[in-house]
């Protein structure tokens, strides 16, 4: 079993503040409703209004994190999987069959929860917020606005309390039912740490990968320092996920949309992933395995990165900006890359490393330049017509 | 007790401190921040040393000095009996105890010799009474500061032969509390019978039974509230006036915003003052609440009017006037009041039963926008005096009839326990038709309630009204009022939705267990 760092300080703080004010505004609530007898009216009525305002600061604060972290996404609906998570609600999980889906820090939620989550943030709590305002400052007349009535107002605002009330029924029973051991989704909740049977954590992990490897192209596009920067984002990885085994590592990377390669020191590829053999455009991996990498090159290019390589022997570590590379088929592609050593005891026993592939950025690019280009020229004609006459 | 009043700061929207809380106090100067020491020693003018030979006498001497007050009284209802008021749907009609009928002694025509007693004038034995004249004004009933004037039984207004008219008139100054009691505690024939708020208690009550007259307290008198502007004094009950003016206030010295608390202010805005701080009444004393003319007449058997006491002294039963309940630490009942209210004049037409005296207007949707009141209906305490009383069977109007004569034979029901002819006489008086069928119907009459304020500690608390069984305002039902109202069918499906969420969760927990473990044993026996 292995821990993963699932919920951020605020969103823990804000999940139980808002649960700690939900739950005095419903017990509080119902008092004033006449349900029963507990704090005495007169502080109830008092103080389920100071609870509503802290709710209120504290969506305030929530939404703001939401967007400022882009985790509303998590709340998008989608029915991708959706009727698979109620059959398994209602059937799979009886058999011990598997979750249909999994719990990542990017797709927090599953299908049913994303549209029970969203229902609840711009249909019930608005609905009982809006109400609640009504309620308490327009029962009497204020900026000329008074309501005929009180009661569908009141009607409305304990509908919400009651929908609330069962939905929290449900949540607290469906905590009991998703994790790995009984409270395991509560503990996650209080700690932030999620505990995962490995396949789940390796799917955290490549996820994760995706999203550094994406950081990384950025930076590199953007021209940043580029010593270490795989190495410092794959050390983000591990920090943020709180995991700290290599080979989840490896194979989040033979997942990834980078490129692997391993070379041995003879020049032989030993290993290449997916992602290296359709940037490379072979058909399996059958086709590369033992071939030497000067088939990765034209041949004034092979010249540099034999060069290259030669410092990677030495034990240099290289990150490398955008070279040109060569396909199966013969055309070209452009990708960043990094060669590293690999050491077996004391002595170097192959290297490896990633590849980016930047063959749209390149295009573009040339495309850009192309027209720069033309209008230049165009100017100089321009230019020499005039001066001409 | 820590209810001593530290009430020696005065002035405009200053803070006073009962020793309890603290509030807010304007257009108030506090007793010991004023001089009451008169300005004149009334004993010392020659004209009130001489030997009156009877009252008129003396109002003429009052007013060798204070030339014009005459004129000021015989403008105040107090002096005329009657005031024009609109009613909607009647018009202007003149109202005052002259003409009404109550469901108490139900009115003064044809009996005004004993009724005029409480008349601040000398002389009013029937119409035929000059209202013009100055000297029939009783100076002496409001300003005697002695405490020794009475009026004579059945003298229809003049003092008591007893009274020492010299004494009272050297020592006359502004009414006090007795001056007023003398006849708004009284009313009814007998103490606090009619109102329930007002008492002889309060010449000397506790803080508990009002907590501005309270001997203990700031001790007030009635004048200290019912501002008097010549001779004219503001306040009016409704049993007599159906206009929303000339009212007495709370708010003017306790202003709009009374308490700390935001949500009790704002309770103002549809509930009247009263309502919360006067949660009971008749606290000293008892007061009538029913009264059934019908089983009057009943002698002895001598042939004598006679009584019957209840267990507490009240009277439950008197020949003369028929049966009673009292009933003291009353709980008001309570209704939507916009200031203004009907009444049942002697010439309309019965309509309803029990009849309503003077209903009093206002509902939760009257926000004073169609209606000549400029304020929006509250909820407002009322005592509910209910009874029997004579009526014409055939023309349906209420009967006013003759009660009260010196000597029999003159159509007085208390002295010759005729009600027919009580009726004809009483009824010719006015100048009202009377076919000769007479019954008696259930009415109804309302005292919206004012006085004997209870300290804020005995005010209502919340639950009072917000709760869902023995509701205060269980009887107004044309709104929504949180803690006592609910919809049964939402209750029902919330209720419904919570059980089967918890039912749902239960079979959904109980199959997991039961399933899962039938899988493993399963998956084991492989």
């Amino acid at each position: 079993m292995e821990r993963i760092y699932i919920y951020k300080v605020f969103e823990r703080f804000w999940h139980w503040s808002q649960a700690l004010i939900i739950g005095f505004l419903g017990i509080t609530g119902f008092e004033i409703h006449g349900s029963f007898s507990l704090f005495g009216f007169d502080f109830a009525v008092r103080w389920h209004t100071y609870a509503a305002w802290a709710l209120v600061i504290l969506i305030v604060f929530a939404i703001f994190w939401h967007f400022t972290t882009g985790e509303w996404r998590q709340y998008i609906p989608t029915t991708k999987m959706l009727k698979e998570q109620f059959m398994y609600y209602i059937g799979g999980i009886f058999n011990n069959a598997p979750h249909p889906t999994n719990k990542t820090v990017y797709n927090k939620f599953n299908p049913l929860q994303r549209i029970t989550y969203l229902g609840l943030k711009i249909l019930i709590i608005p609905v009982i917020v809006s109400t609640g305002f009504l309620y308490l400052y327009f029962q009497y007349p204020k900026f000329g606005i008074e309501f005929q009535t009180l009661e569908p107002i009141a009607l409305i605002h304990t509908f919400g309390a009651y929908i609330l009330l069962a939905f929290v029924i449900a949540h607290v029973y469906l905590t009991t039912v998703t994790g790995v051991k009984f409270l395991s989704s509560i503990k996650a909740m209080i700690t932030g740490w999620e505990e995962m049977e490995e396949e789940e954590i390796k799917i955290v992990v490549e996820e994760e990968m995706e999203v550094a490897l994406k950081i990384i192209r950025s930076k590199l596009d953007a021209g940043d320092d580029k010593s270490a920067i795989l190495d410092h984002a794959l050390e983000e990885v591990e920090e943020k996920l709180g995991v700290k085994r290599e080979t989840y590592f490896r194979d989040a990377i033979s997942q990834s949309s980078a490129g692997y390669f391993c070379i041995s020191k003879d020049g032989y590829y030993k290993e290449v992933n997916d992602a290296w053999i359709k940037l490379y455009k072979y058909d399996s991996r059958d086709e590369i395995l033992g071939k030497h990498y000067r088939l990765s090159r034209s041949e004034e290019d092979f010249k540099e990165l034999e060069a290259t390589v030669a410092k990677v022997l030495k034990g240099e570590t290289i990150n490398h900006g955008e070279v040109k590379r060569t396909c199966k088929d013969g055309s070209e592609g452009y990708h960043t890359l990094t060669l590293s050593p690999v050491y077996i005891g004391d002595e170097i026993d192959c290297f490896e490393g990633f590849i980016i592939d930047t063959t749209a950025r390149y295009l573009a690019e040339r495309e850009m330049m192309k027209k720069k280009l033309r209008l230049a020229e165009w100017q100089q004609k321009k230019d020499e017509e005039k001066e001409n006459n | 007790m820590l209810s001593v009043v530290a009430l020696v700061m005065a002035g405009s929207g200053e803070q006073v401190n009962d020793s309890v809380r603290t509030f807010p106090i304007e257009n108030y100067i506090f007793k010991a921040d004023r001089n009451t020491t008169p300005s004149v020693d009334h004993s010392k003018f020659e004209v009130l040393q001489q030997t009156f030979e009877n009252a008129h006498q003396v109002t003429e001497a009052c007013l060798s000095c204070h030339t014009e007050r005459d004129k000021e009284i015989m403008a105040t209802s107090h002096w005329k009996w009657e005031r024009d008021e609109f009613i909607e749907g009647k018009g202007i009609v003149p109202l005052g105890k002259k003409n009404i009928l109550n469901n108490f002694c139900i009115g003064v025509a044809g009996s005004e010799a004993t009724c005029t007693r409480c008349h601040i004038g000398y002389g009013w034995k029937d119409k035929s009474f000059d209202f013009s004249e100055s000297t029939n004004i009783d100076c002496l009933v409001c300003h005697d500061n002695s405490g020794t004037y009475k009026k004579g039984k059945g003298m229809a207004g003049l003092p008591d032969p007893s009274v020492n008219l010299n004494v009272v008139a050297q020592s006359v100054g502004q009414p006090g509390t007795e001056n007023c009691g003398v006849c708004h505690f009284w009313g009814g024939g007998g103490n606090n019978v009619k109102h329930g708020d007002l008492d002889v208690a309060m010449l000397d009550c506790s803080r508990e039974v009002d907590v501005h007259m309270g001997r203990d307290t700031e001790n007030m008198s009635c004048v200290d509230c019912h501002k008097t502007e010549k001779h004219q004094m503001a306040g009016k009950v409704y049993a007599l006036s159906s206009e929303n003016k000339d009212r007495v206030t709370c708010t003017e010295c306790h202003t709009k915003k009374p308490h700390l608390d935001k949500i009790l202010n704002d309770h103002n805005i549809r509930i009247a003052c009263q309502t919360c701080h006067i949660p009971v009444y008749a606290k000293a004393n008892a007061t009538k609440m029913w009264w059934d003319w019908s089983t009057a007449g009943r002698l002895d058997e001598d042939g004598k009017p006679m009584h019957e006491n209840d267990a507490y002294g009240n009277h439950n039963y008197l020949s003369i006037k028929g049966n009673f309940v009292y009933d003291d630490d009353v709980i008001p009942e309570y209704f939507w009041f916009n200031g203004l209210a009907n009444h049942q004049l002697i010439t309309d037409k019965i309509e309803t039963v029990p009849v309503q005296m003077n209903s009093l207007y206002g509902s939760y949707l009257d926000k004073g926008a169609s209606q000549s009141s400029t304020e929006q209906s509250k909820i407002w305490p009322v005592k509910v005096h209910r009874g029997k009383q004579p009526y014409d069977t055939i023309n349906m109007t209420l009967i006013q009839p003759k009660l009260w004569d010196k000597e029999q034979g003159k159509g007085a029901y208390w002295v010759d326990f005729d009600w027919d002819e009580a009726s004809r006489i009483g009824m010719e008086y006015i100048g009202q038709p009377y076919s000769g069928a007479f019954g008696f119907i259930e009415t109804e009459m309302y005292w919206p309630l004012n006085h004997q304020v209870s300290p804020a500690s005995e005010s209502l608390k919340c639950v009072d009204c917000h709760t869902r069984n023995n509701s205060r305002l269980a009887s107004l039902t044309d709104f929504y009022l949180p803690g006592r109202d609910r919809n049964i069918f939402l209750d029902g499906f919330g209720v419904i939705v919570i059980i089967g969420a918890i039912i749902g969760v239960i079979i959904h927990a109980m199959l997991r267990r039961y399933l899962r473990r039938k899988y493993f044993f399963q998956k084991e026996s492989n």
